[in-house]
């Protein structure tokens, strides 16, 4: 199998018959008497791994070796020793890493959710721009380098294929988090929230982007609170029914700003729930009582204990309704989710 | 009462698979002790494995299975290898050629347990080694030297091999749990490392790591994070929020309820059917309803259905992915 753009192969004979690889002698795979879920592998991919083998018995580091690494690993990407034999090689051979960089974008149209690729990428940017060097720049500069701008282009093309695709995400957030390349993140979140409201990676990214890599414990400025719940409001008004921005702005909140939740979240989501246009919408969804269980537990854990009573009710008569009607899927939870209110 | 799931067929498709899968499979070449596992585990919940496989066979596989642990491993190299394809461990001059893999080595331990091996061949000093050398500073653990993954899957991994060897002197688990806690999210699911996306894959990973440490109220919010794994189920499971659902998940997320103590709060019934719908008429379960089963699938998707149906089928741990003694 060969990949467009992962021009490994100079000669298609078998390798047998090729005479630059006359001197070795493959090493056949020993499967024993009675292998496990052995592979009726072509022809091709039995020769060419026993070649392998024998180059990487012998620890060889030359251009040949890591051109049959490139077929191997385009036949078979989770070869994780490949892998690894590549990455020694492309530095042995001080390879070209931008060279290298673009086998691996080849490779990863057809593999896009391979864990290696992308682990092997992050390697090869890190040597070719270390952050350390990076970091003495300011932002806009770093991101007008070619190896950033190609890694954000690179990373983006994933997303256009698979706006969700888990590993790109990852990616992403090891290039912006490495590279500090806070300040067009959230540009780049919302872009993708305006393409797919209902795309969870999206607002988690936007969670990221806000928090800038401080700890679970940071609190968020008011201003800061209101503008993200007014943003996720916006979007709830869009959809109620998405599960995202609910999560997003009751998560944010309880761990950054939890008075936001009775100050900020509540009057919106309670003029959204009684304005004609949305009240059927928001009365049928889960995510709206749902989030006033928490905001309404959240609040009480404000108050003194005398005083919390009637919070704590009504979160409980939430429960009963979300048991009874919004959300019977789950009501075994919010019938258990009753007896837990105010417990912690 | 007619039988829920067709198990004549799924044992059928499981054997097959053991005896040989096609040349379409080849990226699996390198994790062929998983499939294997998955295989057996899945014939072993449906009740099958003794009569899927004959005692000969089944000592002819503990005898591949044993070829592929390294011998005399050291450092990061000891434990098993994901199949054959990395060639004889006694012509390396290059170590990484033949390096056991954390995933490969919890999946060669089960798969001897299950085909009622003792482990005593097991090189547990090489073991514990490896888990040893291959967990990182921040907690987590890489599978293998030279890479730089390093997630929650391979956590999962040594607290499991720790579990079945009864050695835990290869883990910190104080540092392990630290990751662990740091990988909880901001709508209570878990994930890869701290800011990425809730996955049910790695939820499992945690909360199934942390059980086995016996860590699990390291959890910030058990009720959160239990709240977010009910809330994956729309029909089957679904892996991430506003995803379709996956019949793997079943197991994932399913089991991670199991462990959470969430059994009781589940629609049963609803789990049951979508898995039901997944399973394909040539055999084995595919991930959605159409379309082509492969081992992961079909061996996940029975194992969460088992927790459903205890009555019917053999209780599986769902911190081992192993029959419950």
């Amino acid at each position: 199998m060969r990949i467009d753009g992962c021009s490994d192969i100079e000669d298609p004979a078998p390798l047998a018959q090729q005479a630059a690889w006359q001197d070795v002698e493959p090493i056949a795979q020993d499967d024993g008497p009675s292998p496990i879920c052995p592979i009726a592998y072509t022809d091709e991919y039995r020769e060419m791994m026993g070649y392998l083998r024998a180059v990487m018995a012998a620890g060889e580091e030359s251009a040949r070796a890591l051109a049959l690494s490139g077929r191997v690993i385009q036949a078979n990407p989770g070869h994780y020793t490949a892998w690894v034999y590549r990455k020694r090689l492309v530095e042995a051979l001080a390879s070209d890493i931008g060279a290298e960089l673009d086998w691996v974008s080849a490779l990863s149209a057809k593999h896009p959710k391979n864990y290696q690729l992308w682990h092997h990428r992050e390697a090869l940017v890190e040597r070719l721009w270390p952050a350390r060097a990076a970091l003495a720049l300011p932002e806009d500069q770093r991101l007008a380098n070619p190896v950033l701008r190609r890694e954000l282009q690179f990373v983006g093309s994933a997303l256009d294929e698979d706006a969700k695709n888990f590993h790109a995400w990852s990616y992403r957030q090891w290039l912006v988090a490495r590279y500090e390349l806070w300040a067009q993140e959230l540009a780049f979140v919302d872009t993708m929230i305006s393409q797919d409201v209902r795309n969870n990676s999206a607002w988690n990214q936007r969670y990221f982007a806000v928090l800038r890599g401080r700890p679970a414990t940071t609190q968020l400025d008011a201003a800061l609170a209101r503008a993200e719940v007014a943003y996720a409001v916006e979007h709830i008004q869009f959809a109620p029914n998405n599960d995202s921005p609910w999560a997003y702005v009751v998560g944010l909140l309880l761990r950054h700003a939890p008075a936001a939740l009775h100050d900020e979240l509540l009057p919106r989501i309670r003029a959204l729930a009684a304005d004609p246009g949305f009240a059927p919408a928001m009365s049928s969804t889960p995510f709206y009582w749902s989030a006033l269980v928490d905001i309404h537990e959240q609040q009480a854990r404000a108050l003194p204990p005398a005083e919390r009573a009637p919070l704590l009710d009504e979160a409980r008569a939430i429960c009963d309704r979300l048991a009874t009607q919004v959300d019977i899927t789950h009501n075994r939870y919010w019938r258990f989710r009753k007896t837990a209110v105010g417990a912690a | 009462m007619a039988a829920e799931l067709a198990i004549n067929a799924h044992a059928r498709y499981f054997k097959h698979c053991l005896t040989m899968l096609p040349a379409e499979t080849t990226s699996l070449d390198a994790t062929r002790m998983t499939i294997a596992q998955l295989c057996l585990v899945g014939l072993a919940t449906l009740g099958r494995l003794e009569d899927t496989l004959p005692e000969k066979r089944r000592a002819e596989m503990v005898e591949w299975i044993y070829a592929q642990q390294i011998p005399n491993g050291r450092g990061g190299y000891g434990g098993f290898r994901g199949g054959s394809l990395f060639g004889p461990h006694d012509r390396c001059e290059y170590e990484p050629a033949n390096s056991g893999n954390l995933a490969a080595t919890y999946s060669a331990l089960c798969s001897l347990l299950l085909l009622g091996d003792d482990l005593s061949r097991v090189d547990k000093q090489a073991v514990v080694g490896a888990i040893r050398s291959l967990q990182q500073e921040s907690g987590t653990f890489a599978p293998h030297p030279g890479t730089t993954e390093r997630d929650p899957r391979f956590i999962y991994c040594a607290c499991a091999i720790s579990t079945i060897l009864g050695d835990w002197s290869g883990v910190d688990k104080d540092a392990a749990t630290r990751y662990i806690v740091g990988c909880c999210n901001y709508d209570g699911g878990l994930t890869q490392m701290a800011f990425q996306e809730s996955h049910g894959g790695h939820l499992y990973c945690c909360i199934a790591g942390l059980s086995l440490m016996g860590r699990l109220d390291a959890l910030p919010s058990r009720q959160r994070t239990l709240q977010w794994a009910l809330f994956r189920q729309s029909g089957g499971y679904q892996g991430r929020a506003n995803k379709a659902p996956d019949v793997c998940y079943s197991f994932w997320v399913g089991a991670s309820i199991e462990i959470l103590g969430g059994h009781d709060l589940v629609d049963s019934s609803t789990v049951v059917h979508f898995i039901q719908q997944c399973e394909s008429t040539i055999g084995g379960l595919s991930k959605w309803p159409g379309y082509l089963p492969d081992p992961l699938h079909a061996a996940l998707g029975i194992v969460g259905f088992s927790f459903h149906r205890p009555e019917q089928f053999p209780h599986i741990s769902p911190e081992l992915l192993l029959p419950a003694s």
